[in-house]
């Protein structure tokens, strides 16, 4: 399966996992997921007394000759799991060497083609709007089955880094427009002065399994760029005037890994499963070392 | 603290000027990012929106700031005024004498004198006005009054030590009519950079000489020649005798071996061993079938280098030639046949100026001719020698100067006078015996031609009994010998002229060869009857060509006093006062240079900061 995303061996590796939801699955459509609802599934969950009208087939003939009373079996309906991978496609994302937005997507495929072989239904929001991706855009808002993994991967390869993001807003919607609640990928590099906290605390409140993945560019981690220097924000157009020296690269870096750990620390507070990322980071280290331990999948 | 140019502070103006610096913004590289967030968060500190930004701690102001206080500290030339009171005129004496050549402080005395000069100069006020004097043999003005600095440090520059002894009293002198008419308030001082090894100064007694004396010199390691002469040997007419002195004057035994040189020859050589404050004389016996000259040369090491040689010129002696005019005098002649080397003719009257002889000896008789050559008078005068002439009996005999040359080991014990020729002593002579009424014998240089004038008749005393006659006589013929003078002549101590008399006059110039090989020409007035050479400033033989004459002599420093090097803690000033050594350190300890090398420092180290803060 040739794509530019992931490699032939990385799929293989991924096939064997599955997505673990910590809570039951609440979507209405079947699947491979134990939910609360009653249904048509191998799993026993429980009886009822018998009302009329209920299906004869599901009488526990068992009961009824011990007690000459009428139960129905009940049994666990499996449903599927709803993945939602919110993408950051705003420009900050188009920085680094390799590009953050190249690392997000190679995430993004890996996290929705584990859903996908799991027959999980994969939405990939990417955020800012962009009129001119609305259909790659609507393609990807509900994919399901194996079989459409190689147009999922060519609709995520031609997605593009553009604009002005806002986080908080983005998160909100997509938790808002999710008719049912299920596992949530968060892909950015949260570097939103408007914050995070809110678009957060929204996807858990509606009840999301949520995982958030930072991803900052090596340059962002530690400048390689020193002098009197006047910095132009990607998104915002704002200026920060910096003198910049090797003598302070270790309080940036202190400064960055307090940022992270803020981050961290909210996540961590609110069940969030957080990881940081450089975009140089070794793929297979995060997906098949990171995201295993942390039971994001298994 | 005070201040030399306090008017530098204005300087401190420049202060606002870096922080205005610090106000304005920097002009910046433009750089495209991902995100200003985590900048907004670190860099909040160097963010500029307004032309001026709010003033925050930088290393680099304060050490800017720092530099520039320094820096104008360092203008106001700020000093620390010491013991030593300001002065508006301060005479610098410098000793350039032969002893300040000591090597015991490094490089030489002499120049440790002139770094201490330096650094007073340096101290001065702008106000404040110096006189820089040089004194050796002679007191040279190197620099009149000024405040000029450069001029006194090239004047300081200028000076340079000689081989000759100290004259501190002409310098002294200079310097306090130097002083004199200041006022108190102006408080002039005289600074004399010396070892003290001067003579005594006993007529600065009773001056209150504001003199500041500085020591230089720490150790007095010497052994010196300090007598040289050269004489016929009295065992054996035809070998030379030559007398050295040797003394140490350090304060441990010295050992050395002694030379002799005849024309450079190496002709004797004695290991020497003086214990410390000796002086061992030292004669040398040696053959000499030629005029020439003899030096003597120690060949330790120590402090002064300038007194290990002397040399001094040794002519083959010539008979005397003495005409004695006389009546008939039984005594002066045998005293005169008896000394040394004599050809001796008597006539009754001399008729001519007896150029061909060496001295006449006019005995109570009257010549026809006065003699233009030396003369010995008994009992006769010539016009031109006194004012006025009378006679007087029984004169007594109360004093004679044993120290003069012609009367060495003579004595007036016992001798009887029945009269004499009473005179008042002349300009051109001194008393050599005096009687309570007039002056019995007087020697003398009238013009060219010596004197011995004896007042009363020999043969009218129990003189002529007495054995001090014939030691007399023998002193007489010594001292009125033309070669005795000219051989005295050609030994001169450094520093003094050299002085030969011209029988003709000179037509070209003269050439002098110094001891270091140079030649120089010198201008002789084709008038004049006498050729000085004062430029005797080092030991050594000096050849002077005169038309076609050659004269040779020797300029040796031979000065006890000065040979003696220990630096002397005070100076003595007769019997009661003295002046000590000073430990006062420069008036005006001058800063400027400290602050500025730290100013230096501090920028050093601030470019040092700014290239690590940014690189």
């Amino acid at each position: 399966m040739p794509n530019s995303l992931l490699t032939p061996e990385l799929l293989r590796r991924l096939e064997q996992f599955q997505l673990l939801a910590a809570r039951r699955a609440k979507s209405s459509a079947r699947g491979e997921r134990r939910s609360r609802a009653r249904g048509q599934s191998v799993e026993f969950a429980d009886h009822r007394n018998y009302v009329p009208g209920d299906d004869f087939r599901y009488l526990d003939w068992n009961l009824y000759g011990r007690l000459e009373r009428l139960f129905l079996k009940l049994y666990e309906e499996e449903r599927e799991l709803p993945v939602r991978i919110f993408l950051d496609s705003s420009e900050s994302m188009s920085f680094g060497e390799p590009r953050k937005f190249d690392f997000a997507r190679q995430i993004a495929a890996a996290v929705g083609y584990v859903a996908l072989c799991g027959f999980d239904r994969v939405s990939v929001i990417p955020f800012p709007d962009n009129k001119e991706e609305m259909a790659i855009r609507g393609a990807l808002r509900s994919v399901r089955g194996k079989k459409s993994t190689m147009t999922f991967f060519q609709n995520i390869t031609q997605l593009t880094a553009k604009g002005s993001a806002n986080l908080n807003e983005a998160l909100r919607r997509g938790a808002l427009e999710a008719r049912q609640a299920g596992v949530a990928v968060v892909l950015s590099d949260f570097l939103d002065p408007a914050g995070y906290e809110s678009g957060l605390t929204a996807l858990v409140g509606r009840g999301f399994q949520v995982n958030a993945v930072q991803i900052l560019a090596p340059e962002e981690l530690s400048p390689s760029t020193f002098g009197d220097l006047r910095l132009v924000d990607s998104e915002t157009g704002t200026m920060q005037e910096v003198t910049f020296g090797r003598y302070r690269m270790s309080a940036y870096q202190q400064m960055v890994q307090n940022f992270c750990q803020k981050l961290r620390e909210y996540c961590q507070g609110r069940g969030i499963n957080f990881f940081m990322a450089s975009s140089n980071t070794a793929l297979e280290y995060l997906l098949l070392k990171q995201l295993r331990q942390s039971e994001v999948w298994g | 603290m005070n201040f030399l140019a306090p008017f530098a502070f204005l300087f401190a103006l420049t202060i606002p000027v870096v922080i205005v610096f610090y106000l304005l913004k920097r002009k910046r590289v433009v750089k495209l990012v991902s995100s200003t967030l985590l900048w907004q968060k670190f860099l909040a500190e160097t963010q500029a929106s307004a032309p001026f930004q709010k003033l925050r701690r930088n290393w680099l102001l304060l050490l800017q700031i720092l530099m520039l206080i320094l820096a104008v500290l360092a203008l106001t030339r700020p000093y620390f005024a010491t013991k030593a009171k300001s002065s508006d005129l301060r005479v610098l004496i410098l000793d350039a004498s032969a002893s300040m050549e000591s090597t015991d402080v490094a490089p030489s005395r002499f120049e440790k004198a002139k770094e201490e000069a330096l650094k007073w100069v340096d101290s001065l006020r702008p106000s404040d006005k110096m006189v820089v004097l040089q004194v050796a043999a002679n007191t040279e003005v190197k620099q009149s009054e000024t405040s000029e600095k450069a001029a006194l440090r090239r004047a300081i520059m200028s000076c340079s030590a000689i081989d000759s002894p100290t004259r501190l009293a002409p310098a002294l002198k200079m310097a306090e009519s130097l002083v004199r008419d200041r006022g108190k308030e102006s408080n002039p001082e005289i600074h004399l950079f010396s070892d003290g090894a001067v003579p005594d100064m006993s007529e600065f007694n009773n001056e209150a000489l504001p003199l500041i004396y500085h020591r230089i010199g720490e150790s007095g390691n010497n052994l010196g020649i300090t007598a040289l002469d050269v004489k016929a040997n009295p065992e054996d007419a035809s070998q030379r005798a030559v007398y050295v002195s040797v003394a140490n004057f350090s304060t441990n035994t010295m050992e050395s071996d002694l030379e002799l040189l005849l024309d450079g020859r190496l002709v004797n050589t004695r290991p020497l061993k003086v214990a410390a404050g000796e002086t061992s004389p030292q004669i040398f016996i040696a053959s000499q079938d030629h005029d020439g000259v003899f030096t003597a040369r120690l060949t330790a090491k120590d402090d002064l280098a300038a007194d290990n040689e002397a040399s001094i010129v040794s002519l083959l002696p010539h008979p005397v030639k003495i005409l004695l005019v006389t009546r008939g005098n039984r005594f002066l002649e045998r005293a005169l046949r008896a000394a040394p080397n004599v050809q001796l003719n008597v006539v009754t009257d001399s008729t001519d100026d007896a150029s061909e002889y060496d001295f006449v000896t006019l005995d109570d008789v009257v010549p026809t001719v006065w003699p233009k050559c030396n003369v010995l008078a008994i009992h006769v005068a010539n016009t031109n020698w006194f004012d006025s002439v009378s006679q007087q009996d029984g004169p007594q005999i109360v004093d004679w100067r044993a120290t003069h040359p012609v009367l060495r080991y003579v004595g007036f014990d016992n001798v009887q006078v029945a009269k004499s020729m009473s005179v008042k002593t002349p300009s051109w002579g001194i008393s050599l015996v005096d009687s309570p009424q007039s002056p019995l014998i007087i020697a003398g240089d009238l013009g060219r031609q010596r004197i011995l004038w004896i007042g009363f008749d020999t043969l009218e005393s129990t003189w002529p009994y007495r054995i001090s006659y014939p030691i007399f006589v023998a002193n007489a013929v010594e001292w009125l010998n033309p070669a005795t003078e000219r051989n005295a002549q050609l030994l001169v101590h450094a520093g003094d002229p050299f002085r030969l008399p011209l029988q003709q006059p000179l037509t070209n110039n003269a050439q002098i060869t110094l001891p270091d090989g140079t030649a120089h020409s010198i201008k002789v007035d084709p008038k004049a009857n006498e050729l000085v050479f004062g430029d005797t400033f080092r030991e050594g033989v000096y050849r002077l060509k005169t038309g076609t004459n050659d004269t040779v002599f020797t300029v040796a420093l031979l000065d006890a006093a000065e040979s003696n090097i220990k630096p002397r803690e005070e100076l003595q000033f007769g019997k009661y006062n003295k002046v000590s050594a000073t430990t006062l350190h420069r008036a005006n300890m001058e800063l400027w240079r400290s602050i500025a090398a730290v100013a230096l420092l501090v920028l050093l180290f601030e470019w040092w900061y700014y290239h690590r803060r940014t690189v």
